[in-house]
């Protein structure tokens, strides 16, 4: 079965359909991470999946939608981020296309490149909003403990985001990873198959 | 006139080895009411997909043969061309509901909004088709607030509101509780008063013996019979395609009363009291 | 079932203004405070959208959504104020801690920025049906496909949030372990996802087939329902706004 191109920019309907589901996917994670209290977000499990499911543009796509809906109804301040939700959604759709999900160490390093990726973009975004600051306990007593010592800001805001970062998205794609392998071949193929007609 | 037209029609999916549809052929008038059995993975699902396009332009794969539906050849055409000649009802009611839209009105809009139809015109379809199958009064609520039997009323509401010449019907009360299947059983009446060229799946088979003209029975892929639904239930093996005659069929079987006419066993409770009555 | 929303349902003037137009507003309250860089130009865009969010009869309704923030922005108040590269002139002493006046006024420039775009925001957000913004949308040129997707979004995570209640209910009572090691309620995360995500992945190609045989992929030109609501005052609203961009350019560059 012949797979279509990474960046093919017709968006089937089954690709579209897709969109709302990955980002309700986004909301349960948050919600049970929170239920559990667990130290992780978890809100990017869905957009995972439509990139490993659909690639890189709808998996950016998927991203982008969910901070604009968020946005717009719980809070505005994550339209900016819809940046850092593009770039996972496109990490994880190129790596998955070029076979980063074949195994579970694979998918490990993917969390691991997902993670970096998601720090690069965000700490700009934190310096111009919040002047560097995440927002998260740790990360934040990380970047006061950097500055009193007289880092750069830059540095004391990457630092600030990554330690969050890289644990939450090892365990995003790791637990996308487990639902992907778990799917029925007759549902990726509507995702990903070829898009030609065999004669018989 | 034939409405449909389906020859020789094979099929595979794209992620599976065998054939779904193993060479295919069948003529349907139009304004007949045919009636779809057969076992589960039987194919009755992949032919109805077949009908409105859906195999193969939605799941690609491989196909040969041709269908051609209301003058339309299905390979040469769009779903959405086709979609104005046949529609599609199938067994979930809530994954139908498009989830865009807020009210069932504006849910039964939709497809009209994609036609591209004028205002004045889709007011007028939709008023139509909801008193039709009796939801008007419905039509504030969100879709999601409806009950099984009147989310799948509006499912054929939004279908008939397109205007399509015939409708396909997939085990369209499967999910429904006793009263919702009623309740689409009598839209069903209506579409058939009404003169539409109907194919339904369904295995509540004494509503097949009471509706259809024709009745088409697959397994494994291949259509085993085409015939009169009295011709088909009083198979002697029809049990081996894993479907159960009318249970007025089975009791005349049992007491040995054949019709007097066609000498064979009635399929309804009318046909059983008729041959009862001759028996005098 | 409701829909995902913060839509305030009134009668007010600012209702009554067409989406584009509040988008425009947002873009200018973020862009003139950002071309004319002074603490005046923030402060009188936030009156602004304060009379705004009055007029619309909707201010309460922003003071959950700031909150939310006023938590961070007093951290980086603290931590910039202390720690700031470039802390010169100290303002004040709590015990041992020295705050700076450059670190503080950082810090109230930097909330005045993203109070002023939380605002402009809530304007559009509070006052515009997310339906009646994703259709204007829609006709101004953005692809019904999408439109769709971002509609079909608000309906899906209400439904989401009825399930999740569903399942915590269940394993709740079936003893689930929410308490425990960090371990025990790692474990617990994917016996609690996978079910659901798994249902409603599948449920996608009934959903895309009942788009499809509803014309969700025809080529022609597609109509709407709802007729368009066209006021003559929305154009010299929409024009205004570009003009007050401009004119802050100008102003930028003569100056
Ligand atoms: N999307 C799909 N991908 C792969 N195989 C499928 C798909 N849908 C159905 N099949 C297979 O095609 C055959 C016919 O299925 P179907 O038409 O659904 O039967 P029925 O409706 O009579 O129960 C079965 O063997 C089934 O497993
Ligand atoms: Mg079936």
């Amino acid at each position: 079965m012949k797979r279509e191109g990474m960046w093919s920019l017709k968006l089937s309907t089954a690709a579209l359909v897709l969109i709302p589901v990955a980002i309700g996917i986004n909301y349960i994670g948050k919600f049970f991470a929170e239920l559990l209290r667990l130290p992780l977000w978890l809100d990017s499990i869905g957009t995972a999946l439509a990139s490993m499911l659909a690639g890189p543009i709808v998996g950016a796509l998927s991203g982008a939608i969910n901070n604009i809906i968020y946005g717009l109804t719980v809070s505005p301040i994550s339209f900016v981020y819809a940046i850092t939700s593009v770039a996972i959604g496109l990490t994880v759709g190129i790596m998955a296309y070029k076979g980063w999900i074949s195994n579970l160490w694979k998918a490990i390093v993917m969390g691991l490149v997902v993670g970096l990726v998601a720090a690069v973009v965000s700490t700009p975004i934190n310096i111009g909003f919040w002047g560097g600051q995440t927002g998260n306990v740790w990360g934040d007593a990380l970047y006061a403990f950097l500055l009193a010592h007289n880092y750069p800001v830059w540095l004391a805001s990457f630092l600030d985001e990554i330690v969050v970062d890289i644990p939450d998205k090892v365990a995003t794609i790791v637990v996308a990873f487990a639902i992907f392998k778990g799917l029925p071949k007759g549902l990726i193929s509507l995702f990903g198959g070829g898009k030609e007609i065999e004669k018989l | 006139m034939k409405k449909i037209i389906v020859d020789n029609l094979k099929y595979r999916y794209p992620s599976a080895q065998e054939l779904a549809l193993k060479g295919i052929s069948l003529e349907i008038e139009k304004g007949q009411f045919i009636g779809v059995i057969g076992p589960n993975g039987a194919g009755k699902s992949t032919l109805c997909q077949a009908l409105v396009g859906l195999v193969p332009h939605f799941y690609h794969g491989a196909y040969g043969g041709s269908v051609v539906v209301g003058g339309l050849e299905v390979l040469k055409s769009e779903i959405s061309a086709l979609a104005l000649k046949v529609g599609l009802v199938f067994q979930n009611p809530f994954t139908q509901v498009t989830g865009a839209k807020l009210t069932v009105y504006d849910e039964v809009a939709f497809g009209l909004e994609n036609m591209g139809l004028d205002r004045a015109e889709m007011i007028e379809r939709i008023d139509r088709a909801l008193t039709l199958l009796d939801i008007y009064r419905y039509k504030d609520r969100n879709p999601f607030d409806l009950s099984g039997g009147q989310m799948q009323r509006l499912a054929i509401a939004s279908i008939i509101a397109m205007k399509p010449q015939i409708i396909v019907l997939d085990e369209p009360t499967s999910q429904l509780d006793p009263q919702g299947s009623e309740e689409v059983f009598r839209a069903v009446d209506k579409l058939k008063s009404e003169g539409m060229t109907l194919v339904m799946v369904e295995h509540k088979i004494e509503k097949i013996a009471e509706y259809a003209d024709k009745v088409a029975l697959l397994s494994g892929g291949e259509l085993v019979d085409f015939d009169r639904p009295i011709r088909v239930f009083s198979r002697p093996d029809l049990e081996r395609f894993g479907v159960a005659a009318p249970v007025y069929t089975r009791i005349c079987r049992d007491l040995k009363i054949k019709d007097e006419k066609t000498g064979l066993y009635p399929i309804t409770l009318e046909g059983a009291v008729a041959a009862v009555g001759s028996l005098e | 079932m409701e829909t995902l929303s913060l839509y305030v349902d009134r009668d007010s003037p600012v209702h009554r203004v067409d989406p584009i137009s509040k988008l425009l507003y947002i873009l200018a309250a973020t862009a003139i405070p950002i071309i004319l860089p002074s603490l005046l130009t923030a402060a009188v865009v936030l009156a602004i959208s304060v009379a705004l969010l009055l007029l619309g009869r909707t201010f309460r309704r922003v003071i959950p959504l700031i909150s939310v923030i006023v938590f961070v922005l007093l951290t980086i108040l603290i931590i910039q104020g202390l720690f700031r590269a470039g802390n010169v002139t100290p303002l004040f002493q709590l015990g041992s801690l020295i705050f700076y006046r450059e670190g503080l006024l950082y810090a109230v420039r930097i909330s005045l920025r993203v109070i002023n775009i939380m605002l402009a925001f809530a304007i559009l957000i509070l006052t515009t049906k997310p339906s009646d913004l994703f259709e204007t949308l829609v006709r101004k040129g953005l692809s019904p496909r999408i439109g769709y997707v971002l509609s079909s979004v608000l309906q899906i995570i209400p439904q989401m949030q009825n399930t999740v209640g569903t399942i915590t209910d269940a394993q709740r009572s079936r003893g689930m372990e929410t308490e425990g090691s960090l371990a025990v309620r790692l474990r617990a995360f994917i016996p609690l996802i996978g079910p659901v995500v798994m249902s409603s992945l599948t449920q996608t190609r009934e959903r895309s087939i009942a788009l499809e045989v509803r014309g969700f992929s025809a080529k022609g030109k597609k109509s709407f329902l709802n007729e368009e609501i066209q006021e003559p005052y929305h154009r010299f609203i929409r024009w205004g706004l570009l003009l007050s961009i401009i004119l802050a350019l100008v102003w930028r560059v003569a100056a």
